[in-house]
């Protein structure tokens, strides 16, 4: 297990370095030349420029070049200036971008994951069925559905049809004059306190797998464990004075994480209900109810169980699914994380922001698909124990 | 359980060895894959949905096919100030006027100011403050099928174009691209799967991890920008879909299959008869995995109808007219949150291309129940 | 409490019925028409006793296994006929009182039994589920980790091993394990289709041993399936021939092994190489089994039989008693002629 995770960690490692040095392909083959495009830019002074052509290396061999470029993207974490924000430094403006494009992701992909296993499962054991068609008519849709136009398609009904939901954006400006808080300052707090709850009760449960056999009682504390650690968390957001600037904030996320959850759930369903149907067909289905064992409890400790593997497997291919799906979501709702801030950047000709933006979105990718190769080991014993 | 598909019968009743030498080899050829079709289709159509999604495709390729021939017909004489009415992009219902830019209005929406919008992709440089440019002066009009000059029967854009015209064009735009993008995607993934499998070695390693790579890099953002850096028309657009989306996932599934074609003993037996590398590989691995390429062919248009249309819908791209540039139009014109009471400009195109999707993946679908026996009912 | 933790077997006193299956058919509806898997088949199973059920892959062996445990897929029917167990109908019992007897008085060891763990649980547990779900009284977790221990030292398993899982074990382990877990709720009868059918010739006849060993001291009842002859032979006191969903011919194992009735079973046996007899002349089988969805008329054998008839084609021949505890369903049984050069 420690090794197979070691090894995809270095396979990783390298395949971003392969990546990184893509990006600086794509910059030279570019049809401008670097050095003049910037030099031409009225927003930077002369100075700065200096400044810029040493860092890059641009006076020197292409192969000192790539160098610096390697460099300067990862242990420098210097990926330059914007030209269109002159002189905010890249790293800056897409460091403040991350967490709010990570929010949208980890969010939409999580819930439309439970989701959609729930459904598919569901739909695969009731084959057939009315209920079945519907659920894969639905699905199809969603799942073909032109993304933009559904985006656009939510807004105008949640926004501006219901007035439900704000009209995009990231938060209402008008609750924050006057705010003691920064939103970012905000945002921030919002997520370390879910990555402290998932943190937490991760730890809980090893602490409870470890002190008790019966699987009874185990799912007992589980529940127990993860009920109280959200009961503390709410407690913690009642009384905390951003509490209603968070509530701003998480008013904004509602339809653009529903529309993105929608379509990847449909997704999920789809691959869910197909492994689910071969799953159903191996032998060990047909062992477990010569074994008597009820109907429910085949579906889910053993079909399900076991179609979660390729599902989790092929969720890395549903993965540019959503990272496209986000930065669409991005630009719809005017949500400012790193797909909007490289669409800006692309429109504003702004080379170092929009390069940096696509390499961030390639290390989120990358870090995906460890996340997605780790959770594979765990879920399967044939990689976590090797025979 | 055992297998229980029962081998056809009755083959081998009116077996007659004088008409068997007699029959040229292509004509045997003909029946045998005639035969295999027909008990395919018949798989297929067990499928009711794939059948749908046929029908769709159809749907939309006289839609393709009407263009040209409207325009040389019906619509051949609606000109307006010299230009055709119809016509999918300049060819307009309005008045250009030239306009003098006083101030810059950003689209409360996208944070892109309006001007810069209308002028994104164009090729055209963005105009300043003081600069004066051509502004046509139309506003989208309701459907009208007759009693007056120019019958516009889904409506008009913001251009005053005719959206029925540019509905019918963009699924010829679509079939291209789709066409593109799924042969040189599916031809490349074949290739690649097949020599990474039939050699192994070091080419597979090298192969694979290419593969690897090109599954990791996501594929909008890089086109977001390379179609910032270089003018990405549609036959370019297909070509390198079809490359990015043929070295990784494809490639790998195509070689699993190859591999296992390449453990059958007609292998071993096409070697011993002296067969080389690539008359193996054309002749013997290859068309047991064409199946398979078919497959992932129909979800490749998928794919790449869903890209061009969303870098279209952002702007990005070089084309004269596509369904993402009409959805495009319509956003960019602020017309994003009237929904249905100008559904002419957002419906067709945002249903077309919905439709279009959904058809080639039924058709997939329908096509893996068909070459994956696991996906049966029985 | 060691008293409850014995394995046994929970049937009645040896010799008396227990196991009785009557005149049934069944039948798969398909799109191209009804297979009939099973037709009118007969036969009983008595206390600590082996039978065996013979014939070619796809003659519904399984299908009968199938029907006794109610585990059919959906497409079945089961248009006729009664599977009593110690008097008790099972076709009449509702979907839950059915579930609450699998395991508990039926077990199977599956065709591929191979495959018949599930991949992400240890072997352990899975033998556990069983034991939870249908051991009379609730066992503590140590009481259920020391039965499957015994349960693994009987059939020759490290009971260490428990803790693995199945791609951690050879087939031949893990055949032994679907052994131990049929046995886990001492079951009144096993049924094991085709239970070593995708092992290697030594590890099956180890197998075959002491599974044999084990039934005898248990004095458990078994139903042996296999399409090998001479499997059944080894293992069996009674057997049974099946062809196309008939049942052919029914008796003790020596007389059908020695004094084969039926033309079909005299076939098999020449096409069978003999495991323990001197070296004889094979005749290969000719010919294909038949299509169940439209079965020959008359006698189902007729298109393969050297013996037929224009009776064979026109009536069904019925299963008629030839001697001690021995039937036949054929019009010319007395034609067969006596097999050549096999003896015990
Ligand atoms: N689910 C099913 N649907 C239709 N036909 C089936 C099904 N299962 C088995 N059969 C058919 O029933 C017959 C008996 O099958 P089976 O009981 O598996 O035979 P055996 O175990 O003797 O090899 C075969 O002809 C097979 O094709
Ligand atoms: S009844 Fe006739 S056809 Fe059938 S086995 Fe006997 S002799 Fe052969
Ligand atoms: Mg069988």
């Amino acid at each position: 297990m420690v090794k197979y995770i070691a090894k995809r960690f270095g396979q990783i490692f390298i395949l971003f370095y392969v990546f990184l040095a893509l990006l600086f392909l794509l910059l030279d083959l570019q049809p401008g030349d670097i050095s003049q495009q910037f030099v031409g830019n009225p927003n930077i002074p002369p100075e700065a420029k200096v400044i810029m052509v040493r860092q890059l290396g641009l006076d020197q061999p292409k192969i000192v070049q790539l160098g610096h470029h390697l460099w300067n993207y990862s242990f420098g974490m210097d990926m330059g200036v914007s030209w269109s924000s002159y002189p905010r430094e890249v790293a800056d403006i897409l460091f403040t971008a991350l967490p709010r494009t990570v929010f949208l992701f980890l969010t939409a992909t999580v819930l439309s994951f439970w989701l959609g296993f729930y459904t598919g499962k569901l739909v695969a054991w009731r084959r057939g069925t009315v209920v079945e068609k519907s659920v894969m008519v639905t699905s199809i849709f969603f799942w073909t559905v032109f993304y933009p136009w559904f985006a656009i398609l939510m807004l105008w009904f949640f926004a501006s049809q219901l007035g439900w939901f704000p009209i995009g954006k990231f938060i209402t400006v008008e609750t924050w004059i006057g705010s003691p808080f920064s939103a970012d300052s905000v945002f921030i707090l919002m997520l370390t306190s879910i990555a402290a709850v998932t943190l937490v009760y991760g730890i809980l449960r090893l602490v409870i797998d470890r002190s008790t056999d019966d699987p009874r009682s185990r799912q007992n504390l589980h529940r127990i464990a993860l009920w109280s650690l959200i009961a503390v968390a709410t407690v913690f957001w009642a009384f905390n004075s951003r509490r209603t600037y968070a509530m701003d904030i998480l008013w904004h996320t509602v339809v653009p994480v529903l529309t993105l959850t929608l379509v990847n759930f449909a997704g999920t369903t789809l691959l869910t209900r197909s492994s689910m149907l071969e799953t159903l067909r191996e032998d060990y289905i047909l062992t477990a109810r010569a074994k008597g064992v009820p109907e429910s409890t085949i579906r889910d400790r053993h079909a399900a169980r076991n179609a979660m593997l390729p599902v989790t497997t092929s969720l890395v291919l549903q993965l540019a699914v959503v990272i496209a799906g986000g930065v669409i979501t991005e630009q719809i709702f005017s949500w400012p994380g790193l797909g909007r801030a490289l669409l800006g950047a692309i429109t504003a000709e702004d080379i170092p922001v929009a390069m940096g933006a696509l390499a961030l979105i390639g290390v989120l990718s990358l870090l995906a698909h460890l996340v997605a190769d780790i959770t594979y080991a765990f879920l399967d014993p044939r990689i976590r124990v090797q025979g | 359980m055992a297998d229980t598909l029962t081998p056809p019968t009755g083959e081998l009743e009116n077996f007659d060895p004088q008409r068997v030498v007699e029959e040229p080899l292509w004509r045997v050829r003909l029946r045998l894959g005639w035969r295999s079709f027909r008990r395919n289709w018949a798989l297929f159509n067990d499928n009711k949905m794939g059948v749908v999604g046929l029908a769709i495709i159809a749907l939309f390729g006289l839609m393709a096919l009407a263009h040209p021939i409207l325009m040389a017909t019906i619509w051949s004489n609606h000109l307006e100030g010299g230009k055709n009415v119809y016509d999918i992009r300049a060819g307009a219902d309005s008045i250009i006027v030239t306009k003098t830019i006083v101030e810059e209005v950003t689209d409360p929406l996208t944070e892109i100011s309006q001007i810069e919008a209308m002028f994104l992709g164009t090729g055209v440089n963005i105009p300043e403050i003081g600069d004066t440019i051509e502004s046509p002066l139309a506003n989208p009009a309701p459907p009208v099928f007759s009693g007056v000059k120019h019958p516009h029967i889904l409506g008009t854009d913001p251009f005053g174009g005719d959206v029925f015209s540019q509905l019918l064009f963009g699924a010829r735009a679509a079939f291209l691209l789709g066409a593109i993008a799924a042969i040189s995607s599916v031809a490349l993934a074949t290739l690649v799967g097949t020599i990474s499998a039939y050699f192994g070695g070091v080419i597979d390693t090298l192969l694979m991890r290419l593969a690897d790579l090109v599954i990791l890099i996501p594929l909008l953002p890089l086109l977001i920008v390379v179609s910032g850096f270089w003018n990405v028309e549609l036959t370019m657009l297909g070509i390198l879909i079809g490359i990015l989306s043929g070295l990784g996932g494809t490639a790998i599934i195509l070689k699993s299959q190859a591999l296992s074609v390449k453990v059958k003993p007609f292998i071993d037996a096409a070697r011993i008869a002296g067969g080389g590398h690539w008359r193996i590989i054309t002749r013997h691995i290859i068309p047991n995995v064409l199946p398979l390429s078919f497959l992932y062919m129909m979800f490749a248009v998928t794919g790449a109808i869903f890209t061009e249309a969303a870098l279209s819908f952002l702007g990005l791209l070089n084309i004269q007219q596509s369904w993402g540039i009409m959805i495009n139009i319509a956003h960019t014109q602020g017309y994003t949150l009237e929904g249905f009471d100008v559904w002419w400009l957002m419906f067709p195109a945002g249903l077309a291309i919905t439709l279009f999707s959904a058809g080639f993946f039924l058709v997939g679908r329908a096509m893996d129940e068909v070459v994956n026996p696991r996906l049966r009912k029985r | 409490m060691a008293q409850t933790l014995e394995i046994e077997s929970r049937g009645g006193k040896a010799g008396t019925p227990l196991l009785e299956v009557q005149n049934l058919v069944m039948h798969y509806g398909t799109k191209e028409g009804d297979v009939s898997a099973v037709e009118d088949v007969t036969f009983t199973l008595n206390n600590g006793e082996a039978i065996g059920l013979v014939g070619e892959s796809g003659c519904g062996k399984t299908s009968i296994a199938l029907t006794l445990l109610r585990l059919l897929p959906d497409n079945s029917v089961v248009k006729s006929g009664d599977v009593r167990l110690d008097g008790e109908s099972l076709i009449g019992l509702d979907e839950e009182q059915m579930r609450r007897r699998r395991w508990r008085d039926i077990s199977m060891v599956f065709q591929g039994a191979m495959n018949s763990w599930n991949p992400v649980y240890r072997i352990g547990d899975q033998i556990r589920e069983a034991l939870r779900l249908h051991w009379p009284e609730t066992l503590t977790y140590q009481e259920e980790t020391e039965r499957i221990a015994a349960l693994f030292e009987l059939v020759g398993l490290n009971p260490a091993t428990m803790e693995r899982y199945p791609h951690e074990f050879s087939g031949g382990m893990r055949q032994r394990a679907v052994i131990a877990m049929a046995l886990s709720c001492n079951p009144k009868v096993i049924i094991a289709d085709e239970p070593t059918t995708a092992l290697d010739v030594i590890v099956q006849d180890q197998i075959l041993r002491e599974l044999k060993k084990i039934q005898k001291e248990l004095g458990m009842s078994i139903i042996y399936i296999s399409h090998d002859i001479a499997v059944i032979a080894e293992v069996t006191e009674r057997m049974g021939v099946m062809y196309a969903g008939k049942l052919v011919e029914l008796g003790s194992t020596i007389e059908v092994f020695h004094r084969p009735k039926h033309p079909y079973s005299y076939l098999l046996l020449k096409s069978t190489p003999s495991i323990t007899g001197p070296r004889r002349k094979l005749a290969p089988l000719e010919g294909e089994p038949p299509n169940l969805i439209e079965p020959p008329s008359g006698c189902r054998f007729h298109p393969r039989c050297p013996f037929a008839t224009q009776q064979c084609i026109d009536e069904d021949p019925p299963l008629t008693t030839v001697g001690e505890g021995h039937s036949v369903a054929c019009w010319h049984w007395q034609e067969v002629p006596e097999i050549g050069g096999l003896q015990k």
